[in-house]
């Protein structure tokens, strides 16, 4: 090997399979004597349920039953991340526009879809909460029964919870300068390409689900708990999902096909239209009102965030979001005295959940905003604003939480720099900057095997699902560090929770971290095993030996691992196992339960142009610039960072639902929810990292990929304000919106912020 | 039921003879039928781009076209780019420049590639962007596979 | 997709045959990137699906004939963008063409069909409107012209008699010097369907001629023979003025999600002055070389 496999950014592992057509993805996979299920749902956002006719429908030939609540266990199982919510189909009342109310199984796709068509549900329409302000509404219906929230004080509202955070005192802190506005983020959909897709066989007395799930223990335990089956009866089989950024995390149908499965005796297979994954996955809205203190100099006295996130009917992981994405609300900044509330309001929408940046993009376009806002009204430079209350390295900027893990002055500068932020700016356009800052994993646990075989090639189990990111390729990297074998010696084995350890979960940009750490303690395990081989070997003291990179040393010479290990395994061969484990524990009184492994830090600076006859905006310069501890495969670093740069492009410039006024969202489908292509990036788009060495992961890493999503809508819009002086604090910045902006500062005379 | 009409066309070079429903489309036909599960399923609106395939020369939603009217027509997929199991100097640049995080747009963009090279030996930077815009990826690898595309070009024009 | 027959006619008797056979029941499939979504979608259920793509007299091709230029009904769009006489003496056309959808979907979507459609917002309609394209439609009762102005009614519904299909598009070629231009607004600058889509043409006589769709029930031609939009020197009010009168009648939906009424009238003003402008500029640079 030339050079060190970590540092280095050798081919994707899975790669080849990816360029060729050959990378089986769920939908790929047939089982035999498969039958196909197909969803009945109402072209309604919420109604009283009264009767399902399934007669018309199973008469159709092919078709072998329809599945409605009547035939699940009574009361029907329910099931969720966070809350035990979601029924497994509808009963009572469907609350959202897409939500399943019963499910043919016939032998065909084509005829499952006709048989849903004739599905006869009776039902009444009621009215629909699908905003935040119609969801908090004195007379709003009512998304949750208060029966089913005994005990809990804001059961006769649609807030589910409300998440407080503060310290200093906000009410008694002065400032030179408040700033106070309202912000609104759009509601948007995960669109990985590939469609959610899930499979469920009985397999003897317990039963096997193939889903493109992220998480495949955690809907391991899900379906062992709806089922009432051991873990160990619970099969999943995660294939590598095609794209997820969070839509993929949680359970959605995998207990609905699973009881189908069952009953039908057969495999049954669920495969979602684009149209019917929209309506199983969102990014909540939001709605988040901010006042900032500011002295004079630009020294920031306090914050004051309140953030209404509009989650949907059923609360999937996204309470978790409204509190972990709020949490780093006030930024990586140095904030005397700070208020964040944050409430999440059910509606009648489908459930939002885990997306990308995790609940932070929304609050943070609001408060940087704020931010631009206030070093404009004081006449100071919005990065000079930035760099003189950017927390320093092992400050507590959360008073009770991790301090700063970085030298982030170092991303700033260096983005402000990509763009030339102090040179002239060509006529006609302007620059704008913003940071982001996310809590990594608060809680985890990761195990993984390694089995080091006879010919010094090596087996990799970690239960990571590789959805995009490049887990498998960092994990066979370590492994061929540690190990010395090369990287095409090296398997890595996912997605199968009957053949790889435990692991909590792929979210939150931890597996290189979490998973990463548990692999290289399974290669050092191996590593000490080798070393006491070595020992009985030579006749040495195992302290006098030392496996590393690849490499025996011992007192007097160095061994490749291959000599020692063909002897030490002796004629019998086998293998040394090693076993590794990476643990972040609760931290109990918390008050997200546990503090942060890592923060992703995140700066962005833009160059825009804005056409003021049409509101069309074009980003010519581009450059985002993350703090990633080490970079162990650095064109895989580039690579996330520009996609959620790019993906954050979307929710910034076009992408939202829109809901006609009975709830029904009209855009669904790629012809009206439209996202960015290839001819809708900024001019130049250069992406750097900053690496310290300073993370928790393996060689220094920190978890990256979400960072460069966080702050794209604030950098992008003060680079328009900048461009044009138009405001706008409503996303996305559409050309009509632009233009709208544009408009109204032509008739209203130049705006005081004061 | 509506009666199958039998139909003929070269698949990756292999001449196939099947009974298809004539509302099938070719999509359906080459996933389910002949397996070749290398064109992907998204939106069927012909919008994303993930079901692209070459027909007479030409690339196609094979999600908006009816198998019968391919009928005697020559099909090129993802999976019969490579030759004996050899990558082409395109595949292997999408490999080089990172072009691949999920992989599930990618059989589509590297038949669109594949095409546009074929048209434009010498494609911009603009013309690439132009030319795959019908291939979503929602993973945002835009820049490294059009990266991808000039390697490949620069190295078939060495 | 619900199922039906399948049909592919050699020739256009045959075809004509069929469709009197089977009335509303066939729908005619050229390029199919409408109709395969609308029948899978279910908006179409037709018991018979035509294929012209083996119509003999069908084949697409673009020809010179008699001071016309004929573009044959199954002429993909692709094509119509790349061919040289197109893009010499119908550059909006070219243009046109070379924004509806993707690669891909250029590669099968025809001329014939984007018309048949009748979508306010198909984007080769303003052009082949500006251009007085005239449709040659074969019927039972034989072939007649239908002059494009005299073609669309609204959305999905055109002067096409049943039993009659078009099999090709005229454009007469110009007799003397023209600059024209297609504009169009989109939500993003990748493949879209357009808020406003319009076509400018100006001549050496100083006649202007404007087509706009997406602005109402159908695309809209419009003109203006005093000469003022084509003369940058003429002042402004009077050029706005013309242009109140010429944009008058379009009467966008208030129910689309792709814009607002307000936007694309404002739009269709934008790119009707920057048509003006662009085709103006063009004629200049044609009469140079």
């Amino acid at each position: 090997m030339t050079s060190a496999p970590v540092g280095g950014s050798p081919q994707r592992v899975g790669g080849i399979a990816r360029v060729t057509g050959q990378q089986e993805y769920l939908a790929d996979i047939h089982l035999p004597g498969e039958g196909h299920a197909k969803l009945v749902t109402l072209p309604v956002a919420h109604a009283r349920l009264v009767a399902i006719d399934a007669s018309v429908a199973e008469a159709l030939p092919g078709v072998q039953f329809v599945m409605t609540p009547a035939d699940l266990p009574d009361p029907i199982p329910r099931f969720g991340p966070q809350f035990n919510d979601r029924p497994v189909l509808a009963v009572g009342e469907a609350l959202y526009h897409g939500e399943p109310v019963a499910a043919v199984v016939a032998e065909t796709r084509e005829i499952a879809e006709a048989a849903a068509r004739l599905v006869r549900v009776e039902y009444e329409e009621l009215p629909a909460a699908v905003t935040v302000a119609a969801a908090l509404a004195a007379d709003a219906p009512l998304v949750r029964d208060p029966k089913l929230r005994p005990d809990d004080a804001l059961a006769s509202t649609n807030v589910l919870r409300e998440h407080r955070y503060t310290w200093g005192d906000v009410d008694t802190t002065t400032a030179d300068l408040v700033v106070e506005h309202d912000y609104s983020f759009p509601m948007v959909t995960h669109f990985a390409i590939e469609p959610h897709a899930v499979i469920a066989a009985p397999d003897d007395d317990g039963i096997a689900v193939w889903s493109s799930i992220q998480h495949p223990n955690w809907l391991q335990r899900i379906l062992a708990q709806v089922l009432g089956l051991p873990l160990a009866k619970v099969r999943v089989h995660a294939p590598d999902p095609g794209g997820a950024f969070g839509g993929k995390q949680h359970a959605k149908y995998e207990p609905l096909v699973a009881f189908m499965a069952r009953r039908a005796g057969r495999p049954v297979r669920l495969v979602l239209s684009l149209e019917e994954t929209f309506q199983a996955v969102r990014r909540a809205a939001a709605e988040v009102h901010v006042r900032t203190g500011l002295m004079a100099d630009g020294t920031i006295a306090f914050q004051d965030v309140a953030a209404d996130y509009l989650i949907g009917a059923y609360a999937d992981i996204a309470d978790r979001v409204v509190g972990k994405g709020s949490y780093p609300g006030c930024g990586p900044y140095r904030v005397p005295a700070a208020r964040i509330v944050a409430r999440a309001v059910l509606s009648h929408t489908l459930p939002s959940t885990a997306f990308r940046g995790f609940g932070n993009p929304q609050v943070n376009w609001a408060v940087e905003s704020n931010l631009t806002d206030g070093a404009l009204a004081l006449g100071l430079d919005p990065l000079e604003l930035r760099l003189r209350n950017l927390a320093r390295r092992g400050e507590a900027f959360i008073p009770f939480d991790t301090p700063a893990d970085g030298d982030w002055q170092q991303a700033v500068h260096r983005a402000a720099e990509l763009i030339d932020w102090f040179g002239p700016k060509p006529p006609g356009r302007g620059r704008g900057i913003a940071v982001g800052i996310k809590s990594g994993p608060t809680t985890g646990l990761s195990y993984a095997t390694v089995r080091l075989l006879a010919d010094g090639s090596i087996v990799v189990y970690a239960g990571t699902s590789d959805m995009g990111q490049g887990a498998r390729t960092v994990f066979a990297q370590i492994a061929a560090q540690e190990l010395g074998a090369p990287l095409d010696w090296i398997t890595v084995v996912m997605g199968d929770t009957v053949v790889v350890p435990y692991d909590q979960q792929t979210s939150a940009s931890r597996s290189t971290v979490l998973m990463g750490n548990a692999v290289l303690s399974a290669c050092r395990d191996i590593q000490a095993k080798l070393r006491a081989m070595a020992a009985r070997l030579h006749g040495l003291d195992e302290s006098s030996i030392v496996v590393d990179a690849g490499v025996v040393r011992l007192p007097d010479r160095e061994l490749s691992i291959l000599d020692v290990l063909k002897p030490g395994l002796g004629r019998l061969g086998g293998e040394v196992v090693g076993n590794g484990e990476a643990r972040k524990e609760a931290e109990p009184g918390h008050p997200l339960g546990g503090s942060a492994a890592f923060f992703e830090f995140n700066c962005t600076a833009v160059e825009a142009e804005v056409d003021r006859d049409t509101g069309d905006v074009t980003l010519t310069r581009y450059a985002t610039v993350s703090d990633v501890g080490k970079a162990i495969n650095p064109l895989q670093v580039r690579m996330q960072d520009e996609g959620a740069a790019i993906q954050g492009l979307g929710h910034t410039l076009m992408e939202h639902f829109i809901f006609d006024d009975g709830g029904r969202i009209r855009n669904l489908g790629a012809i009206d929810y439209r996202i960015p292509t290839s001819m809708d990036l900024p001019l130049e788009m250069i992406s750097e990292i900053v690496e310290n060495g300073d993370g928790p992961g393996p060689y220094g890493a920190k978890g990256m990929s979400e960072g460069a999503i966080l702050c794209v809508s604030a950098a992008v819009a003060a680079a328009v304000r900048d461009a044009t002086g138009a405001v706008i604090r409503d996303l996305p910045l559409s050309p009509e919106r632009v233009w709208q902006a544009l408009n109204e500062q032509s008739r209203v005379p130049e705006e005081v912020v004061r | 039921m509506t009666a199958t009409v039998a139909i003929t066309l070269r698949v990756n070079g292999r001449l196939r003879s099947i009974e298809v429903a004539p509302h099938r489309t070719l999509l359906d036909v080459l996933r389910d039928d002949i397996r070749l599960t290398g064109a992907k399923e998204c939106c069927l609106v012909g919008e994303c781009g993930a079901c692209t395939v070459i027909v007479d020369g030409r690339t196609v939603d094979s999600c908006l076209v009816l198998a019968v009217e391919v009928d005697g027509g020559e099909v090129t997929t993802a999976e019969g780019l490579a030759r004996d199991g050899t990558l082409t100097p395109l595949q292997q640049a999408f490999l080089d420049e990172g072009a691949v995080q999920c992989g599930f747009c990618i059989p589509g963009q590297v038949v669109s590639a594949h095409a546009l090279l074929a048209e434009n030996p010498d494609p911009t930077l603009e013309e690439i962007q132009e030319g795959l815009a019908g291939n979503l990826c929602r993973c945002g690898c835009y820049w490294q596979i059009s990266d991808a595309v000039i390697a490949a070009a620069r190295n078939d024009a060495r | 997709m619900q199922p039906f027959a399948y049909a592919r006619p050699a020739s256009l008797a045959e075809t004509v045959a069929l469709l009197e056979r089977h009335g509303p029941e066939a729908r005619l499939l050229a390029g199919g990137t409408d109709l395969i979504i609308r029948l899978r979608d279910g908006t179409l259920t037709p018991s018979i699906v035509v294929d012209l793509k083996r119509v003999a007299e069908l084949r697409p091709g673009i020809r010179e004939r008699d001071g016309r230029l004929v573009i044959g009904a199954t002429t993909v769009m692709t094509d119509i963008m790349a061919n040289a006489v197109v893009r010499r003496d119908f550059a909006a056309l070219a243009e046109a063409a070379a924004v509806v959808g993707s690669v891909q979907i250029r590669n099968r979507a025809t001329l014939a069909g984007n018309l048949c459609n009748a979508s306010p917002a198909a984007d080769t309609s303003p052009s082949l409107l500006v251009y007085d394209a005239t449709l040659v439609v074969t019927g039972p009762d034989g072939e007649r012209r239908i002059p494009l102005d005299a073609f669309f009614v609204r959305s999905g519904v055109t002067t096409l008699a049943h039993g009659e299909l078009v099999t090709s598009i005229e454009l007469p070629l110009p007799t003397a010097a023209r600059g024209s231009v297609h504009l169009r607004r989109t939500r993003r600058r990748g493949h879209d369907l357009a808020s406003v889509t319009l076509a400018c043409s100006v001549d050496g006589a100083g006649i202007t001629r404007l087509a706009y769709g997406s602005v109402g029930p159908r695309p809209l031609l419009v003109g203006d023979e005093s000469g003022v939009l084509a003369d940058p020197a003429a002042p402004e009010a009077a050029r706005e003025a013309i242009l109140d009168r010429l944009l008058a009648d379009a009467r966008p939906s208030p129910r689309s999600m792709r814009s607002g009424p307000d936007y694309r009238l404002a739009m269709l003003r934008v790119l009707a002055r920057r048509g003006i402008r662009a085709a103006s500029e063009r004629l200049v640079s044609r009469r140079a070389t």
